[in-house]
């Protein structure tokens, strides 16, 4: 057998082997319920609650942003961003949190917010047209 | 929708564009049928050479069409013809020329065309110069344009209700793509503006980053076109040398592409830093990292005839792999997982098929000719470069495929669910640790490799003479590096052995290379590039380590309260501190201030000042930051916020404005905030002090307390000046000359709030004092208490010669001279005014001496006065006449009636402080080794480009 076949059955042996320890790394998207529970890091994905306040002084603490969030399953909590409020929140459609519960209020460190853009819009306008012609 | 006559439309563009990419379109895939069969029937020259001819030409119209249409959309663009879609999706009356291009690749369809310009671009190069290879590369060429040309055909394909839409076609009208109310009024194209440019995009970056990385992108075809060229062809050895020329320019201007990103990332977004594992940046890095592996295997090839076929395999790979990633930022897959993916446009299929097809050609390609592939009998010995270099391509195959891996997660998320509806996806917790801590060990490899192999041999037989040479420079670096690993861990912390290991094999890297060079390589040019590239390689591992590892949130306010969140882990989380105007704040070695900011249309620039201290407190050295923002054009928000960075060698202080107090974000609300405040009229005679009290909140508590003030007004100024106020000519001005205090506190505030009355509107100036949260602003009742008792004054006439003094009403005047430059608060020269003013000086009956200038001008032939005053005596003073024979002037002098009033003006003392900003400050130590090392890495492949072309032109000359 050649070397080099050895090597490259080694190297996928290791790659498998990562990939499944990355496992660990991974998980899926949770509810406050499921990090209530479990009380590890998790991403959750959920909707901002717009009746709900929003809180963010940055003379109190320029690292304290709070507002709600309803999650899959349609529960609302409270969410604490260790960050600054970022622009446009408002308008924001989905969230998606990383971070943990910390008593009733999950603490968040990461935020992804996807707000509407205007290839949405576009999308919008191609759909309605193809399905009138 | 009933048939409008509309006016007002540039349809003739439009006609042009159309054309210009069904032609397009068409013209791209003739070329390739052409270029097939001159392929196929390269046996039979005559019929080949008519079958080149047709390709040539049918390749030439697709660049003249496609040029065509991208001038044409230029054109709409420049001249702003919002009827079309495009335009009115990228383009806005206020968007800078400059900005022209960004706003021409910002959409899909504009990226798509810059990608098919560079892929005509190559394409002609290859027809001048690839020779025997034209056919079947261009064949190639052409069919990719013709996949990207469908992505901007938009017809429609099928039959009945729902035909498919294939494309997306830039040269549609607005009322084409979309149904509104607006398209009913025939003059639409009036009432119509563009969207714009996203300001985060209005950047000199997004001039220069797109088309780097899309001219990476089309140049990896070249490769891939050779290699599918040389496996149809079955000519496996003479497309080596080319295809290593240009995917040595490829891996050059790719790498340099991504590196824009990440240096456009760093420098003007506000993202604090070079790379963050997104998906979006993994899969271009991907790409490139086969492309190195196939570079490598490509030389292997060159030099002893092995790994071809893995040559093979990495350059058909790096093309599916651009594809792929293509796919991943364009279809929306990745929505949930990355900061600049674009959404759906419903190209998916197309951009599926665009890769499948890809794939499944190089695949059976490869699969079909595969025992054909030459390969030599003798494995290629251990102690060979040949063998430890195909190791290394391995490894960053081996890299690559982790990295896909795990970014592909939505991908196979979306798998997994069209199987199975209630497979829940999964996701990576926490995306730069998990990719770090794989890529670490990558790192460590890589720098092993590229040391040893450097010394080793291609096609070694002896090694066991060769050895002790080896061992001797392998000691001799090993050595060096070890040192120099001590020195770098005196400088920056290494945290953890993992880190330790990986930079010292990085500066192993560098050391071996550097001695290689000057020990064997000598005057051997062709290695100065493997040299150069390879030294990069480590320092920029170096730089990686230094500022990742010891990046420090300098904006860390210990002050911050503690305790507001259970446990300290997210202590580093807080990177933002909050600055007060002209409070200095101590940050990590640095006092830090926000001096001042200013406002130039939309941005607005803020200094922060840096004073760095040493362990005394002695000041040793100061220097400024501007950080700003863009607002929106409403000015309700901000749009983008630029950092600002300080560059040292060894370091970069890096700041941006992370938020502002929400009256200086939103002006609206700024106003809304302005007409709550709870403003209480006063009243004072100037040099009085009245005092008063008011409850002031306690910062939206329902607590109040009462606090006493004191206000004192100084005086009336007729020319004021404020911070806000642009004076405008006719504008009739008002300020109070105040001071105000409150009693709790020392400090006493000297303020003059204006109000100006112009063309019948009132305008406010308020003075806002943030250190006692109070707002001061006149009403309209200043005007009478000010020009009122003016209002009935009767003017007296008066002759003087120079010197003459007069009495009047108790008061002594004397006219003591012209002035031949005549300063008035109201005057303003214009050319040909003939001004002088009369100085006259006045001794009061209440015993004090004043001055007044009233002035005497003749602009345009007609007398003009400016009155002066000393309010103090009510005296008003008007210069109406000169009479040059007599040598006297006229002056009239009246004096106001009745008491002084007392003068109104209202505070607020719940005007909570706005002059403060919310700053992140990150020092990123050693990031210059990065940017040097990359940029040595993307020198070291030209080189070698270089070097091969010469060496080319060189036989071919002889």
């Amino acid at each position: 057998m050649k070397k080099i076949y050895i090597v490259a059955i080694v190297m996928v042996a290791v790659a498998i082997g990562l990939l499944t320890s990355a496992a660990d790394d991974m998980s899926t998207y949770a509810t406050f319920e499921d990090a209530a529970t479990n009380g590890e890091r998790v991403k959750i994905a959920g909707q901002l609650a717009k009746d709900k306040e929003m809180y963010y002084n940055p003379e109190e603490d320029p690292n304290y942003f709070s507002f709600y969030i309803r999650d899959a399953e349609g529960e609302e909590r409270k969410v604490v961003l260790l960050s600054e409020k970022p622009q446009d929140f408002e308008l924001s459609e989905q969230i998606v949190l990383t971070g943990s519960m910390k008593g009733d209020e999950f603490v968040a460190t990461d935020m992804l917010m996807k707000c509407p853009s205007k290839y949405k819009d576009e999308e919008v306008y191609i759909k309605s047209e193809a399905s009138k012609s | 929708m009933q048939d409008i006559q509309y006016v007002g439309e540039h349809l003739v563009p439009g006609y042009i564009g159309q054309a210009a990419i069904m032609l397009g379109f068409s013209a791209a895939l003739l070329a390739a049928v052409a270029y097939f069969f001159a392929t196929q029937k390269r046996d039979k020259v005559a019929e080949a050479n008519n079958w080149l001819r047709i390709g040539r030409w049918s390749f030439l119209v697709h660049g003249i069409a496609i040029f065509t249409l991208i001038g044409t959309m230029f054109y709409v663009m420049i001249n702003q013809y919002y009827e079309y879609q495009y335009v009115q999706a990228h383009v806005s009356e206020d968007l800078p020329m400059k900005y022209i291009f960004s706003a021409f690749w910002e959409g899909q369809e504009g990226s798509f065309l810059l990608w098919m310009f560079w892929h005509i671009v190559l394409g002609m190069v290859l027809m001048g110069t690839a020779k025997k290879w034209e056919a079947p590369t261009l064949s190639i060429v052409s069919l990719v344009q013709v996949f990207i040309g469908s992505m901007i055909l938009g017809v429609y394909v099928g039959f009945g209700d729902d035909p498919t839409r294939v494309g997306s076609n830039p040269m549609l009208l607005l009322r084409q793509t979309m149904d509104a109310p607006i398209f009913a009024s025939a003059d639409y194209v009036e009432q119509i503006a563009g969207t714009g440019l996203n300001p985060l995009l209005q950047n000199y970056w997004m001039t220069i980053h797109p088309p780097t990385l899309f001219l990476g992108f089309a140049s990896t075809t070249i490769p891939f076109a050779y290699a599918i060229a040389a496996l149809w062809t079955q000519d496996h050895k003479s497309w080596l040398k080319p295809g290593l020329r240009w995917s040595l320019f490829s891996g050059a201007i790719l790498g340099t592409g991504i590196l824009m990103g990440g240096a456009w990332a760093y420098e003007a977004l506000s993202f604090g830093g070079y790379w963050a594992w997104d998906p979006v940046e993994n899969m271009s890095l991907v790409p490139w990292l086969i492309l190195i592996a196939g570079i490598h295997t490509n030389l292997v090839a060159n030099a002893t005839g092995q790994s071809i076929r893995s040559t093979y395999v990495f350059y058909l790979l790096t093309f599916v792999l651009i594809v792929y990633s293509t796919f991943l930022t364009r279809s929306g897959v990745l929505g949930d997982t990355s900061v600049h993916a674009f959404t759906e446009m419903g190209l998916e299929t197309q951009l599926v098929l665009f890769n499948v097809f890809f794939l499944l050609l190089g695949a059976v390609l490869l699969g079909v000719r595969y025992s054909s592939v030459p390969t030599p009998k003798k494995e290629e010995a251990t102690a060979s470069k040949e063998f430890w270099m195909f190791i290394g391509s391995l490894v960053l195959l081996f890299s690559a495929a982790l990295i896909t891996a795990s970014t592909s997660l939505p991908v196979y998320n979306k798998i997994m669910a069209y199987f199975d509806p209630n497979y829940i996806g999964r996701v990576i917790t926490d995306p730069i640790p998990h990719y770090n801590k794989y890529q670490i060990w990558i790192a460590v490899f890589i720098g092993l490799l590229s040391g040893v192999s450097q010394y080793l041999r291609y096609k070694e037989r002896n090694f066991s003479k060769y050895a002790p040479k080896f061992l001797l420079h392998s000691g001799i670096a090993l050595g060096v590096s070890g040192g120099l690993t001590y020195l770098t861990s005196l400088w920056i912390d290494l945290q953890a052995w993992q880190y330790s290991t990986m930079l010292f094999f990085a500066w192993y890297t560098v050391v071996s290379n550097l001695d290689y060079l000057f020990s064997f390589a000598k005057s051997n040019l062709k290695m100065a590039g493997s040299v150069v590239a390879h030294g990069g390689f480590g320092l920029m591992i170096v730089g990686i380590l230094a500022s990742g590892l010891n990046q420090e949130v300098i904006s860390n306010n210990p002050f911050v309260m503690e305790g507001l969140i259970e446990g300290a882990s997210e202590e580093q989380m807080r990177k933002n501190v909050l600055l007060f105007k002209n409070s200095p704040l101590i940050m990590d070695d640095y006092r830090v201030t926000y001096v001042e900011d200013t406002v130039e249309q939309f941005t607005r620039t803020f200094t922060v000042n840096y004073q760095k201290l040493d362990s005394t407190g002695q000041v040793v050295e100061e220097f400024n930051l501007y950080p700003n923002i863009l607002y929106d054009k409403s000015f309700t928000k901000i749009a983008a916020s630029n950092p600002s960075t300080k560059r040292y060698l060894e370091r970069d202080i890096f700041t941006h404005i992370a938020s502002l107090p929400q009256v200086e974000i939103d002006m609206e609300y700024r106003q809304a905030r302005e007409d709550s405040l709870n403003y209480k009229p006063y009243r004072a005679m100037p040099g009085e002090t009245i005092s008063f009290l008011d409850t002031v909140p306690i910062r939206d508590r329902d607590t109040f307390f009462v606090k006493q003030y004191e206000a004192t007004v100084l005086g009336v100024d007729r020319s004021p000046t404020h911070p806000d106020y642009h004076k405008e000519q006719g504008d009739l001005p008002i300020g109070l000359d105040m001071k105000i205090q409150r009693l709790d506190e020392d400090s006493v505030f000297r303020i003059k709030p204006v109000l100006v009355l112009r063309e019948q509107m009132l305008y406010s100036y308020p003075v806002q004092i943030n250190d006692i949260s109070t707002k001061v602003r006149l009403n309209e009742g200043i005007f009478d208490a000010v020009f009122g008792r003016e209002l009935d004054m009767e003017y007296e006439p008066f002759t003087f010669k120079q010197g003459d003094k007069i009495n009047y009403n108790g008061h002594e005047i004397q006219f003591a001279g012209f002035n031949k430059n005549p300063e008035h608060p109201n005057y303003e020269p214009q050319e040909d005014d003939v001004a002088v003013s009369a100085m006259v000086s006045v001794q009061g009956n209440n015993g004090q001496a004043y001055t007044a200038q009233p002035v005497y001008l003749i602009r345009g032939n007609s007398p003009f006065n400016l009155k002066d005053e000393i309010p103090e005596l009510g005296l008003h003073f008007r210069f109406t006449g000169i009479d040059p024979k007599t040598e006297t002037i006229e002056l009239m002098i009246g004096q106001a009636e009745g008491v002084q009033q007392a003068l109104p003006f209202e505070v607020a003392t719940d005007s909570l402080r706005s002059d403060y900003i919310v700053l992140e400050a990150i020092e990123f130590p050693g990031i210059n080794l990065f940017w040097a090392g990359t940029i040595l890495m993307m020198l070291g492949l030209l080189m070698s480009m270089f070097f091969r072309i010469g060496q080319r032109r060189a036989s071919l000359g002889a």
